[in-house]
C-alpha cells in the first residue's frame, strides 16, 4: 500500500514535536531546568492513579487530564522550591519529581494492591512508530494525517505564538532575573507560564508519540545549537534545525534496519552533538591558536 | 492550487484488489497458534509479539507496525493486556475487521484482579474453556466477514475443540497424580489465577499484575509464611518474568529451616520458541503441567 504517505507523516510529526522542544528546550537549557521533561516523565504517575480512581477508566483523555494537572503542579513545585526555598534548580527537580513518582507508587499499591496494569507507560504513553493506526480519513479515503499530528500541531502553534510575543520578556528573565527586575519586568509572570506551557506541551507529546523521545528532543538539540552560538534566536533556530534532521535521518535508519523509531532519533541527536562538540572544541583552539600568535 | 489538489489526491489511501487472501494479524503467540488453526488455509496469520515478549512491556518495531497497517483483520485479547495499543485497535474498528477474543466471555466468567469492578484479570487462555468461546466468538465474527469461507472455519473449530478437549482429558489425568494438598502454585507475578480455578490449584503470586508497583515487604513475608506453614516444595519462574525476587524468597524460606526448590519455568504471557513443547497453544498448557507435576511431585 502507499507507506510514503505513512512515512512522510510519522517525520512530519517528529519533526513538529523536535521544533516544539527545542523552542521550549532552549529556554530550559538556559535556565538550567533542561531535565523538567523527564523529571514530569515520572511525576505524572499520581495524576494517572488519581484519574483513575476517580473515574474507574484507562481511558487516554482521563489519563491525559490527570497528567496534565501533575504535570503543571510539578513546575509549580519546582518553581517554588527554586525561587521561594533557594535551592538550586537541579535540586528542585530532584526533589520534586521523585517524591512525586514515590507518592505515586504508594498510591498504587494502596488502592490497587498492584492488581491492575497502571503505570504511564502502559496508559499514558503513546508511541511515535503507532501513530499512523489512528488515522484522520476523510471523504472516504483520503488522508488527512494521524490523530496524533492534530493533537500536538495546536500545541505547536501556541508555543510558537507564546515565544514570539513573549520573547522579549522570557528571554531576559532567562539570562538575569535581576536585572529583568529592576527593568520592571515580572520575573514570576514569565517563569510560570514558560513552565506551565512546558507542562502541557510535554504531557500531550508523551500522549500522542511517547516519553524518551519528547526528554530527548527537549535537551539534546537545543544543548547543540547552544555550542555553536551565543544569540538565543540563532539557538532556538538551529535547534529546530537539529531536532528536524535527527527525525529525518532517525527514521529513515529505524526504518531500513528495522529498528525502534525514538531511539534511533535520538540517538541521532546524540551524534549531531557530538559532531557539534568537536566542532566548538577545535573552534575554540583555532581561536585560541590565533590569538596567541598575534 | 491545482498542484496543491494534485498533492492531496495523491494523499488517498488504495483499497487492496479483492481475491486476495486475508491478512490476519494477531497481537499475542496464543491468539496466532489458535487463529492459525481455523483459517490458517484461507488466510495469512501473523504474530506481532513473538516467544518471550512479555504484553506488558511490548514495543512495536516498524515491521510490526507495516503488518498492522496492511492487515484486514486485527485479532487482540482485550481486557488490558495490549494497553494503550488495545485503544488503538478499537478506533481502527471500520476500517479494518477488530476482534476482540475477550468480548466473546460473558463477564461473569472473567476473573477480577482487584476488588475494583472494572478491571478483570487479562491471563483468559489459561483455561481453554475460556479461551475457546473466545475461539467461537473469533469464528462467527469471520464468517460474517468472509462468508465464501465461513462453513470451512466452522468445520475447522469443530477440529480444533476435538483436539482441545482430548488435551484436557490427558492433563486432568496428570493432575491426578498431584495429591490435592500439594496443589499450590507459586510463581512471580499473579497470571495464573484462570489456570487455578480450572485445575483447583491455589495460586500465590510475589508481585500483582502490575510490575511497576514492586512487592511490599510484607507480601513477601506473608508469602515465606504461607510457604513455611503450608510446607510448599516447590516454586514457578515464568519465561517472561526475571527471576531474582523468587530467589529472596527461596533464601528467607532457607533461614526459616524450609527447603523449597525452583520446581522449573513456566510459560506465562507468552508461548516457547516454534517447534517446542510450548510452540503452540495446547503445547504451552501441556508444557506448564508436565513442568508443575515434575516440580512438586518430584
Amino acid at each position: 500500500m502507499n507507506e510514503w504517505i505513512f512515512d512522510i507523516w510519522t517525520i512530519i510529526t517528529a519533526s513538529t514535536v523536535a521544533c516544539t522542544s527545542a523552542i521550549l528546550g532552549s529556554f530550559l537549557v538556559l535556565r538550567k531546568k533542561a531535565m523538567v521533561g523527564d523529571a514530569i516523565s515520572h511525576s505524572v504517575l499520581p495524576g494517572i492513579v488519581l484519574a483513575y480512581m476517580v473515574s474507574q477508566s484507562r481511558a487516554s483523555w482521563v489519563m491525559l487530564i490527570g497528567a496534565a494537572i501533575f504535570g503543571v503542579l510539578t513546575n509549580v513545585l519546582i518553581e517554588f522550591l527554586n525561587k521561594k526555598a533557594k535551592m538550586t534548580a537541579d535540586a528542585s527537580i530532584g526533589i520534586t519529581f521523585t517524591w512525586l513518582f514515590a507518592i505515586g507508587v504508594i498510591l498504587l499499591a494502596y488502592f490497587t494492591a498492584g492488581g491492575i496494569d497502571l503505570d504511564q507507560e502502559c496508559v499514558l504513553f503513546g508511541e511515535i512508530s503507532m501513530i499512523n493506526l489512528d488515522k484522520i480519513v476523510v471523504d472516504e479515503n483520503l488522508y488527512l494525517g494521524p490523530t496524533a499530528f492534530w493533537f500536538i500541531f495546536p500545541v505547536f502553534i501556541l508555543v510558537l505564538l507564546f515565544t514570539t510575543i513573549g520573547f522579549k520578556g522570557l528571554k531576559i528573565t532567562s539570562f538575569n532575573e535581576d536585572y529583568a527586575a529592576s527593568l520592571g519586568i515580572k520575573n514570576g509572570f514569565w517563569n510560570y507560564s514558560l513552565m506551565a506551557l512546558v507542562s502541557l506541551s510535554t504531557v500531550m507529546s508523551f500522549e500522542s508519540v511517547g516519553a524518551i523521545l519528547v526528554v530527548g528532543l527537549l535537551v539534546i538539540p537545543p544543548a547543540s545549537a547552544y555550542l555553536l552560538t551565543k544569540k538565543l534566536k540563532v539557538m532556538i533556530f538551529l535547534g529546530c534545525l537539529f531536532g528536524i534532521m535527527s527525525s529525518v535521518i532517525g527514521f529513515y535508519i529505524a526504518k531500513h534496519y528495522n529498528l525502534s523509531i525514538s531511539g534511533c532519533i535520538v540517538c541521532v541527536a546524540g551524534l549531531i552533538f557530538l559532531v557539534n562538540l568537536v566542532y566548538s572544541i577545535i573552534q575554540s583552539k583555532s581561536k585560541r591558536n590565533i590569538s596567541i600568535q598575534q | 492550487m491545482s498542484m496543491g489538489l494534485l498533492l492531496l489526491q495523491s494523499c488517498r489511501l488504495e483499497k487492496k484488489a479483492p481475491g486476495e487472501k486475508l491478512l490476519i494479524v494477531c497481537t499475542t503467540g496464543m491468539l496466532g497458534d489458535v487463529v492459525e488453526n481455523i483459517c490458517g488455509e484461507y488466510a495469512d496469520v501473523k504474530v506481532i509479539m513473538g516467544p518471550g515478549v512479555d504484553p506488558h512491556l511490548y514495543k512495536p518495531n516498524p515491521a510490526d507496525i507495516r503488518l498492522l497497517q496492511n492487515s484486514d483483520v486485527i485479532v487482540h485479547n482485550g481486557l488490558h493486556l495490549e494497553g494503550k495499543m488495545g485503544e488503538i485497535f478499537e478506533k481502527l474498528d471500520g476500517e479494518k475487521i477488530v476482534i476482540r477474543w475477550s468480548e466473546g466471555i460473558p463477564e461473569n466468567q472473567l476473573l477480577h484482579a482487584t476488588e475494583d469492578e472494572n478491571s478483570h484479570d487479562p491471563h483468559i487462555w489459561f483455561d481453554s474453556d475460556l479461551f475457546m468461546q473466545g475461539a467461537q466468538y473469533f469464528t462467527k465474527r469471520m464468517g460474517e466477514s468472509d462468508t465464501i469461507n465461513a462453513q470451512h472455519f466452522k468445520k475447522n473449530l469443530e477440529l480444533y475443540l476435538i483436539k482441545v478437549n482430548a488435551l484436557e482429558e490427558k492433563v486432568s489425568k496428570m493432575i491426578d497424580q498431584i495429591p490435592v494438598e500439594k496443589r499450590v502454585l507459586i510463581t512471580s507475578h499473579d497470571a495464573f489465577s484462570y489456570f487455578g480455578r480450572k485445575y483447583g490449584f491455589r495460586v500465590r503470586g510475589l508481585q500483582g499484575i502490575s510490575t511497576v508497583a514492586e512487592f511490599g515487604v510484607k507480601d513477601k513475608v506473608e508469602l515465606v509464611n504461607y510457604i513455611t506453614k503450608n510446607q510448599v516444595p516447590a516454586l514457578f519462574v515464568e519465561s517472561s518474568v526475571s527471576s531474582r525476587s523468587l530467589e529472596s524468597v527461596i533464601e528467607a524460606c532457607h533461614k526459616k529451616g524450609h527447603k523449597i526448590k525452583i520446581g522449573g519455568t513456566l510459560l506465562s504471557d507468552a508461548m516457547d520458541e516454534k517447534g517446542k513443547l510450548g510452540g503452540t497453544y495446547l503445547g504451552m498448557i501441556e508444557y506448564n503441567i508436565q513442568t508443575i507435576l515434575e516440580g512438586i511431585n518430584e
